[in-house]
């Protein structure tokens, strides 16, 4: 088990969108997706593009914004595009309005 | 039963794409993929970017790993070609004179490189860019070539250019019309993109064209049709391309020059079908197109094993690409642009998304520097022929996910 950082406020990740953080110099997003928060690895697999804040999110597949590979933030998993690598994902909570993750 | 056989002719992103996917959906049956290359399939895009600059390695534009394919019963036939392709008969022929029966046949061939016909062209030091050794000699030439001449400012020809100066080549292009990706992006845009270009020092010589190429054995001078003489120690020519329709046989052309294929890629021939940039597709929304960028080759790669699998789907995606030079991110979406642009963002400031619309105002196409988002969802707005609110088009504050 790792241990659980605050990365940001709660109020910065907005349902339905991702944004966002550096944590310990790792790049990492959290998502809001129906009232959960997913929080992944920022640097697509691909070619190194930062996947928010240009990334499309639909559901909880994020489409890389520079190459359009796409993304399960809840597994990581490559659903579509150029990638073949996935992205880290991390256990991430909202502890009194601060947005920890496990790192 | 016996097995059924698929043959897919060209080892291509789209045709190993196929190949894959047929794997990938359970079809059990055999599949012969077919290439002229000694490479398995694998990703184009990088030879003019990152894999050109040293940046990204062989092992990571593989379609699928080496191993896979025999892991997962592809027969794989490398630097051969399909000499005669027989239809009706339903047999492909090999160089070699093998011949090969199956039940159904994807065509990938994609395209080759239009040919450049000045005097000195077979120059050593004159090349062209299409394969993962034609990246490489020119990654090692231009490395002592002094000075490099493009010759085309089309996406291949800006790529190029953009590779080589950020190794600190100087380079200068070569261009038949009056800016930079002129034929693609118009002239407002393709002059933001020269602009872009001239901040990175790259030489380029618009209106002209090549008139011949000067050197002993090697080419050392390029003599343009102006009369202009500019020394250098290796030539790109990216001048277009045209389909690779050789191993066709007797299937219809489209007036495209590629393999007419219906909504669902199938040609005239049942069984027989065709994909990526050699496909003249029968769109359902964008009319009969050829498109030949990345997104596409991969999609209707996968669309057609499907198809080849009895699905009666139409092949209906919009159309995205990207080309990335220098730290500039350009991106596409449909296939042609209109003459009425409606602008968000700043042209000026290098970002903005340009949309296109036709005369009754449906949105064909948009182009975004920097705004990816932005591009990507006015995708399904392109898919569905929507004609957006002009002012909320413009509007940055405006979700285009609204205006479906």
């Amino acid at each position: 088990m790792g241990d659980y950082f605050t990365i940001g406020r709660g109020d910065e990740v907005v349902e339905g969108d991702a944004a966002a953080f550096e944590i310990q110099g790792t790049q990492v997003a959290v998502a809001r997706v129906g009232g959960a928060l997913y929080a992944f690895g920022d640097i697509c697999t691909h070619q190194g593009c930062t996947l928010m804040p240009g990334g499309e999110l639909d559901g909880t597949e994020l489409t890389c914004g520079c190459h359009g590979s796409m993304f399960s933030i809840e597994t990581g998993a490559v659903l579509d595009g150029p990638a073949t690598q996935p992205i880290e994902v991390y256990p991430s909570r909202e502890v009194d309005g601060e947005i920890q993750i496990e790192v | 039963m016996p097995r059924e056989t698929v043959v897919v002719v060209g080892a291509s992103l789209a045709g190993g794409t196929a190949a894959a996917t047929l794997r990938d959906e359970g079809f059990d049956g055999r599949i012969v993929l077919i290439g002229e290359e000694p490479e398995l399939p694998y990703q184009r895009p990088p030879l003019s970017k990152t894999y050109l600059r040293g940046e990204s390695a062989r092992d990571t534009l593989l379609v699928r790993p080496d191993d896979w394919w025999t892991e997962h019963e592809v027969e794989t036939r490398t630097g051969t070609r399909v000499q005669a392709l027989d239809p009706a008969a339903r047999t492909a022929t090999l160089a070699d004179g093998e011949a090969i029966a199956f039940d159904r046949c994807l065509l990938a061939t994609g395209v080759r490189n239009r040919a450049l016909d000045v005097p000195g062209v077979d120059l050593e030091g004159v090349v062209h860019l299409r394969t993962m050794a034609d990246s490489d000699r020119i990654r090692a030439a231009a490395a002592d070539a002094g000075h490099v001449v493009v010759v085309g400012m089309g996406f291949i020809g800006a790529e190029v250019a953009a590779s080589l100066r950020m190794l600190g080549v100087e380079v200068t292009v070569i261009e038949l019309y009056e800016t930079a990706l002129r034929k693609v992006l118009g002239l407002r845009l393709g002059d933001v993109l020269a602009a872009i270009h001239r901040d990175h020092g790259v030489a380029m010589r618009f209106n002209d064209a090549v008139g011949r190429f000067e050197g002993s054995t090697r080419v050392e001078r390029v003599v343009t049709r102006d009369g202009d003489m500019i020394d250098c120690g290796l030539v790109v020519v990216g001048i277009g391309t045209v389909p690779s329709t050789e191993a066709s046989g007797a299937l219809a052309l489209a007036p495209d020059g590629g393999v007419a294929v219906d909504a669902r890629l199938e040609t005239a021939v049942p069984g027989v079908f065709a994909a990526g940039d050699v496909a003249s597709h029968a769109h359902p929304v964008l009319g009969r197109v050829r498109v030949e960028h990345f997104d596409n080759a991969v999609k209707m790669g996968a669309h057609a094993a499907r198809a080849m699998l009895g699905s009666p789907d139409a092949f209906d995606d919009p159309h995205w690409f990207w080309s990335d030079q220098y730290d500039q991110h350009l991106q596409m979406g449909g296939v042609a642009l209109t003459d009425d642009m409606v602008v968000r963002g700043s042209l000026e400031e290098r970002s903005f998304c340009a949309f296109f619309l036709d005369e009754g105002g449906v949105l064909r196409a948009s182009v975004a520097l920097n705004r990816p988002r932005e591009c990507r969802r006015s995708l399904p707005l392109i898919r569905a022929g929507v004609a957006p609110d002009r002012g909320l088009l413009a509007d940055p504050d405006v979700d285009l996910r609204t205006l479906a």
